[in-house]
């Protein structure tokens, strides 16, 4: 429902929400569904759910280049590359073309986009987990960066409220480092993950769980009502999902929005700035540039939701200059576009798995299994390093592909690479990293991109805490596969930068105090000496936990 | 001989495929994305060239009561993903390999020993350290994938379920093939 805007004299609205992924499409349900009239504001080109997932029945030899990334996606995505499998042109036309969106790396970061409707939602990896209590209590237990305005308590009631609408299978463990859910059926675990669970809880007393993750296994209402069915177990999710099984905003929120009639949606719109009204003191609306067009246009709301993930968001508030903002909108703290954040990912162990022959799967599970936090937790102190981290990863049969390392060819050769190979097991780490405000990204005074808006410059690196954490991440990886009684334990440990775990996060932090936090407990902006605003923003992290809270990003 | 990168991929694809799994970066994309001067140049190979490479891919993947490696196509498929996935180094390396299969005059060997060069090759490719994929590892990787990823080849090979519509922990019988998505 495409609203013809330029035949609304005013272009007002009663909210605008600025980006249309995961929080955005959030945004949008939850104020529609109280009777708001909102203008979603979307920067790139329209996705259809469904119809607009053009490769997601290809079969393997529709996919011409076999999942493989060709030099030219590589150049054209030189970002989005450099994560394993999204130079694929199963989902390479479904990422932004960095080449045409290029941002300047001071230092490198990783920046992972995909400029479409519902944005990174079409390919997110699903895992939904909640943050535990001390996650919220850590900075000022600490002293590090600055204290959460929120605990768990105050979010409690808005976790469920997000878990049942999105659908979340999992399975509930009563943990305090990993808080139970609202869940659907868990997926089970294989057999030598069973094995490895149980090998865990004796000798580490570690919990392992399988994989929290928005994925339908048991459709509700809630879910059918917007088409939504249960998953398929083609674990093709990435390419979006005709059966609306997994959560993205275009299958669950943006539906939700439009079934009010009170959602209009704008794509193709870069908001460029945010309208400030010196004599209101208020936000009283946002600039856009068609991105094919270059026109320009206003449009008008009490309520300003800016969504457009963390680095564009801060950008967005930096370019947002006035009289009273000379540095950039809600910026009085000087903490805009500061504190960037992500997870570490990259490293971990691999082994052979001896046994367990006879067992096999039927179907793919677009899951794993997961090992919550156990550093720096309950009775165990680390002094290399503060924090934790969590380990995704699981175990599966060889295919075809073992033949590429074997030695061998001929008759014989290819008959036996028809049959299940032996099993495998692989863990990762996610680790936390710690706010800090050196690490940013800001304007550049002269560059700009095509629209004539100042090119983004990242300007974040690990730290030393990171680095410590992550040698343990191997360290402990490869210990854990070994007291399995696993073959062959393998650690690796790629170099990466920040931004791979796709979790940027922080930019527009949260805190108590307006001259050091740009958000209030509500996710308000807030202005020194001033009272509070209407506008909230998203992206409110102040710490990270060693897992993406998308939970709390929609909240 | 486990193949790491193919372990590390199995659990990405568990994990979705794209966002989110730890190890996914699995991880010659990164490396070789944030290379900064990965030169491409352009590739195409002779006719005698092209006959070596339809030779050795069928020894390696031969027909028997199934289709073999020329019938789907693999020989095109190589010198297509080497064309448009492949970069200057291994362009070179793989250029290199087919030179020294001219020099041992392998299209004028009989079939026992054209099975001796490669056996001889495949013992040779496993005492290079070099960063850049050796020839015979081109080869064999893109035929594999070229093959098995066929539409003839995957069918002839596995169960093929476009659509599991379940996930089951299940018993493998005696002589099961492996399920192919």
């Amino acid at each position: 429902m495409n609203l013809n805007i330029k035949a609304n004299k005013n272009n007002t609205f009663d909210a605008i929400v600025v980006g249309s992924g995961m929080s955005g499409g959030f945004a949008a349900k939850e104020l529609t569904e109280r009777g708001l009239k909102v203008l979603m504001i979307e920067r790139g080109h329209e996705i259809k759910h469904i119809e607009g997932y053009d490769t997601a029945m290809k079969q393997p030899w529709e996919i011409e280049h076999r999942g493989r990334t060709t030099n030219l996606s590589a150049e054209e995505r030189w970002a989005n590359s450099r994560f394993w499998g999204l130079g694929s042109e199963e989902v390479v036309n479904h990422l932004t073309n960095d080449k045409e969106n290029p941002y300047i790396e001071k230092r490198p970061f990783d920046w992972i986009r995909a400029y479409h409707t519902g944005g990174k939602s079409m390919h997110w990896g699903r895992q939904s987990y909640r943050w535990n209590k001390q996650d919220f209590e850590a900075n000022a237990k600490e002293g590090i960066g600055i204290d959460w305005p929120i605990r768990y308590e105050d979010l409690e009631p808005w976790y469920t409220h997000v878990e049942k609408f999105v659908g979340v299978s999992g399975q509930k463990e009563g943990l305090e480092v990993l808080p139970d859910g609202h869940f659907l059926p868990a997926m089970p675990l294989f057999a030598p993950e069973a094995h490895f669970k149980n090998k865990m809880m004796e000798r580490f007393n570690r919990p392992v769980t399988v994989g929290r993750v928005a994925n339908l296994t048991q459709p509700q209402d809630i879910h059918t009502s917007l088409g939504r069915a249960s998953c398929q177990y083609r674990s093709k999710c990435q390419r979006g999902c005709p059966y609306g099984a997994y959560y993205s905003s275009l299958s669950g929120a943006i539906p939700a929005a439009m079934r009010t009639n009170r959602l209009s949606v704008l794509h193709d719109s870069i908001v460029s700035e945010v309208i400030y009204d010196e004599q209101k003191k208020r936000a009283t609306g946002v600039r856009i540039i068609n991105q094919n067009t270059m026109q320009t246009e206003e449009f008008f709301a009490k309520i300003i939701f800016l969504n457009a993930g963390s680095i564009n968001t801060a950008a967005l508030m930096l370019n947002s200059k006035s009289n009273r903002f000379p540095n950039g909108f809600g910026n009085d703290s000087d903490q805009v576009g500061r504190n960037l954040m992500d997870h570490q990912l990259g490293s971990g162990a691999t082994a052979m798995i001896d046994g367990f022959e006879d067992d096999y799967v039927y179907g793919l599970r677009p899951n794993a299994m997961y090992i919550p936090r156990f550093r720096n937790w309950g009775n165990d102190k680390q002094t290399a390093y503060l924090r934790g981290f969590g380990y995704q990863g699981g175990a599966s049969r060889e295919g075809w592909s073992r033949g590429v390392g074997a030695d061998g060819f001929g008759a014989d050769f290819k008959q036996g690479l028809t049959k299940p190979g032996a099993w495998t097991i692989s863990i990762g780490g996610f680790g936390e990293i710690l706010p800090d405000p050196n690490n940013r990204i800001y304007l550049d005074a002269e560059k700009k991109d095509k629209w004539g808006i100042p090119m983004i410059v990242t300007d974040a690196a690990f730290v030393e805490n990171d680095w410590a954490m992550r040698k343990d991440i191997v360290a402990s990886a490869v210990e854990m596969l070994e007291t399995a009684g696993f073959k062959n334990v393998t650690p690796y440990d790629r170099p990466t930068h920040m931004g791979l775990g796709i979790h940027d996060m922080g930019t527009a932090r949260m805190g108590r105090d307006p001259k050091t936090s740009v958000l209030n407990a509500f996710n308000q902006g807030r202005l020194c000496g001033e009272s509070f605003e209407e506008e909230r923003f998203i992206k409110l992290i102040a710490t990270n936990g060693c897992y993406i809270d998308i939970l709390l990003a929609i909240n | 001989m486990m193949n790491r990168r193919e372990v590390i991929k199995n659990v990405a694809l568990m994990l979705g495929g794209a966002f989110s799994a730890p190890t996914l970066m699995a991880m010659d994309n990164w490396e070789n994305a944030t290379k900064p001067n990965g030169s491409v140049t352009a590739f195409s190979l002779s006719e005698t060239q092209q006959k070596i490479v339809a030779e050795i891919a069928e020894l390696i993947i031969p027909k028997t009561d199934t289709v073999g490696a020329k019938d789907v196509g693999v020989p095109a498929f190589i010198e297509m993903m080497l064309k448009d996935c492949y970069k200057t180094p291994e362009h070179q390396s793989f250029l290199e390999g087919l030179a020294s299969m001219e020099k041992v005059k392998f299209l004028e060997l009989n079939t026992d020993e054209r099975r001796g060069v490669l056996k001889l090759l495949e013992q040779e490719t496993k005492k290079m350290t070099g960063k850049t994929p050796p020839f015979w590892r081109l080869i064999k990787e893109l035929t594999l994938l070229g093959y098995f990823t066929s539409e003839a080849g995957l069918k002839a090979s596995f169960e093929y379920v476009q659509i599991p519509g379940k996930l089951e922990l299940i018993k493998l019988k005696p002589n099961q093939k492996a399920y192919a998505y």
